[in-house]
């Protein structure tokens, strides 16, 4: 089932995705917001099936990045052809931040890169990062979408900019058909591959990920690796552990742009509904700590992360590509 | 008000399927396939349900404001619970044949306004899609290529706030056409229509009916928190403590149960500080797996 506003139809993603999916059912619709912000949605029910809902973005292209989020001191910012995700990721705080599960794909891309060339023209001269991939995931949509492409042929030769394409999608075709872009690094979220099989769901397994980091690697990629969020169990040094060694056998460090690790954190409110939508799993029955708003393992056991992360990691890349993120 | 009770657990009926249904003709089919008796008729909406089954019917009337306050009667009368489902079945135009083809309606627009809904979960390995128009008075026109029908759009407008809107159902039977005019239904041909879908609509329950068990399962409040919240006066911000402690401790602790004995000459702060102390506890070498 596919949503559209009557205004994109006649749009080339839109056309590409007609032209892929000619048996769906489409509906025209005025404006995204009148289906995708309804009252009386049920986030869970409608991950079941969730329809595509195609519409224009009209403004807020690019936005700063909040603070904790990025790497090191550069101006960072981020924009978001999509909201929502095709996984379902237990931890997820989309599924805290919108009433619906449906996915609304912006197709005029365009306007998005007008906008980055906006904000590169505003800071000439500084080093400048755009994150894709923080209210949906980079590639997992992108065989339909084909956003990968026309970010990658914008981003292409720019300097002083880069492009963090944030993913758990093993979609790396468009990415392997072209040369690599030095000034892009995708990133995969990673957890260990027993977390991630009890909270990821419909997202591809750990190996199928860490394999994909390494055609992309062999390629000439640069590679991010984002272990956010730190998912608290019993024997999670070993979990750890193993999971750094597994993605770092076989896989030259050079090639390796950043790491970045975070806590897992939730504004209370968006706690609260995941909880709700999710009240027999274990992660929500950990006793968390709320502090100022925020919930989370507390500061105990986020130390005891950061550390032991820190000094694992250390093991296989200089300190001064880690980072961690305290959003 | 309501003559039903839960004889065992002397709780109210748990009614899973809410029809709302604006004919007689269209709905008797469904009470008959569904076993249902009257359990109203003093009002102008009456009321027909089969508790073992779990299904209720109301028949509304035609129009789009009836829908809603039959619904809302209907909602009230049975106390029905927020994880049922609710259907809106009937007949419908639309601008193409043949008769008696059976559509989920994917966007429902009231034609005066131009409001627009987009009720249920679609159940396309089921039944096929269209969009349906809400409309004043029968259309014969049909210059449209949607279904035309008088009540979803007030219904729509309605069912959602009880449940959810992915467990709101709008289910039309086309009934008239351009080569079939709208005249020639009569209440004979409405019962034929429906009967003819009745094992499509009984497919379309099944499926259903996985979405409200799960929704069940989640809103539902054990028995034994029932039982506490009973015997102990909780204020409002302690039953949500206690709510949420609870749930995390059963997670910890699935084959413990809450032992009302043990807590009898307690404070509620006490209970949940108890249950906090064991799960703080267990945390201490908790398995997220």
């Amino acid at each position: 089932m596919i949503f559209f506003e009557e205004e994109i139809y006649e749009h080339p993603t839109t056309a590409r995705i007609r032209r892929a999916l000619p048996k769906a059912s489409w509906v025209p619709i005025d404006r995204y917001q009148e289906l995708f912000n309804k009252r009386h949605q049920n986030f869970k029910l409608q991950k079941k099936n969730p329809a595509l809902i195609l519409a224009k973005k009209h403004d807020n292209f690019v936005l700063p990045v909040p603070s904790g989020f990025g790497m090191g001191s550069h101006k960072n910012f981020y924009f978001s052809h999509m909201y929502n995700c095709l996984y379902d990721c237990k931890y997820c705080f989309l599924q805290g931040m919108y009433s619906s599960a449906n996915f609304v794909l912006f197709v005029n891309f365009e306007d998005f890169f007008r906008s980055i060339s906006e904000k590169i023209k505003e800071y000439k001269g500084q080093s400048l990062t755009f994150f894709s991939g923080y209210d949906c995931d980079s590639l997992a949509f992108d065989k339909l979408s084909g956003f990968a492409d026309q970010a990658l042929s914008f981003f292409n030769g720019l300097s002083n900019v880069e492009l963090e394409l944030r993913t758990k999608s093993i979609a790396i075709g468009s990415l392997l058909q072209r040369e690599p872009l030095s000034n892009c690094i995708v990133a995969f979220s990673l957890s260990p591959a027993q977390i991630a099989k009890s909270l990821d769901s419909k997202a591809p397994s750990i190996n199928r990920r860490i394999s994909a980091i390494k055609q992309l690697a062999d390629a000439g990629w640069k590679i991010g690796l984002r272990f956010d969020p730190l998912i608290y169990t019993s024997d999670w040094k070993e979990l750890y552990s193993a999971l750094f060694a597994d993605i770092m056998n076989g896989l030259d460090p050079e090639r390796i742009h950043s790491i970045s690790y975070g806590p897992l954190r939730f504004p209370k409110t968006m706690y609260k509904k995941a909880a709700s939508l999710h009240p027999e799993h274990k992660l929500f029955a950990f006793p968390m700590e709320e502090t100022n708003g925020v919930v989370s393992y507390g500061a105990k056991i986020e130390t005891q992360m950061h550390d032991f992360l820190k000094s694992e990691l250390n093991n296989y890349i200089s300190e001064n590509k880690i980072f961690q993120c305290t959003i | 008000m309501s003559e039903f009770t839960n004889a065992e657990s002397n709780m109210d009926p748990q009614f899973k399927f809410c029809w709302v249904i604006a004919l007689r003709a269209e709905a008797k089919p469904l009470i008959d396939a569904l076993k249902m008796k009257l359990v109203e008729n003093k009002s102008l909406f009456p009321i027909y349900a089969n508790e073992e089954t779990g299904h209720a019917l109301v028949i509304s009337g035609t129009g789009s404001i009836k829908s809603a306050a039959a619904a809302t009667f209907l909602k009230t009368y049975l106390k029905i619970n927020d994880y049922s489902a609710w259907i809106n079945l009937g007949i419908a135009g639309f601008f193409k044949g043949p008769i008696g083809d059976i559509y989920q309606a994917n966007k429902v627009v009231l034609k005066e306004s131009g409001a627009a809904f987009f009720p249920g979960l679609r159940l396309s390995k089921q039944i096929p899609s269209a969009i349906l128009f809400t409309v004043s008075k029968p259309e014969n026109g049909y210059k449209e290529k949607v279904l035309y029908d008088m009540e979803a759009a007030g219904f729509c407008e309605m069912a959602p706030s009880f449940s959810c809107n992915e467990l709101t159902y709008v289910i039309k039977i086309v009934s008239d056409t351009p080569n079939a005019s709208s005249s020639l239904i009569t209440k004979h041909l409405v019962r034929e229509l429906i009967e003819k879908q009745l094992s499509k609509i009984l497919d379309i329950i099944a499926e259903i009916e996985i979405l409200v068990e799960e929704e069940k399962k989640r809103l539902s409040i054990p028995n034994e928190v029932i039982e506490f919240e009973k015997r102990f006066k909780f204020t409002e911000t302690n039953k949500y403590k206690f709510r949420e402690i609870y749930r995390k401790w059963k997670v910890a602790f699935p084959s413990k149960k809450l032992d009302l004995s043990e807590f009898l000459n307690s404070q509620p702060k006490e209970i949940i500080l108890r249950l906090e102390k064991e799960v703080l506890f267990n945390a201490e070498d908790w398995n997220v797996l």
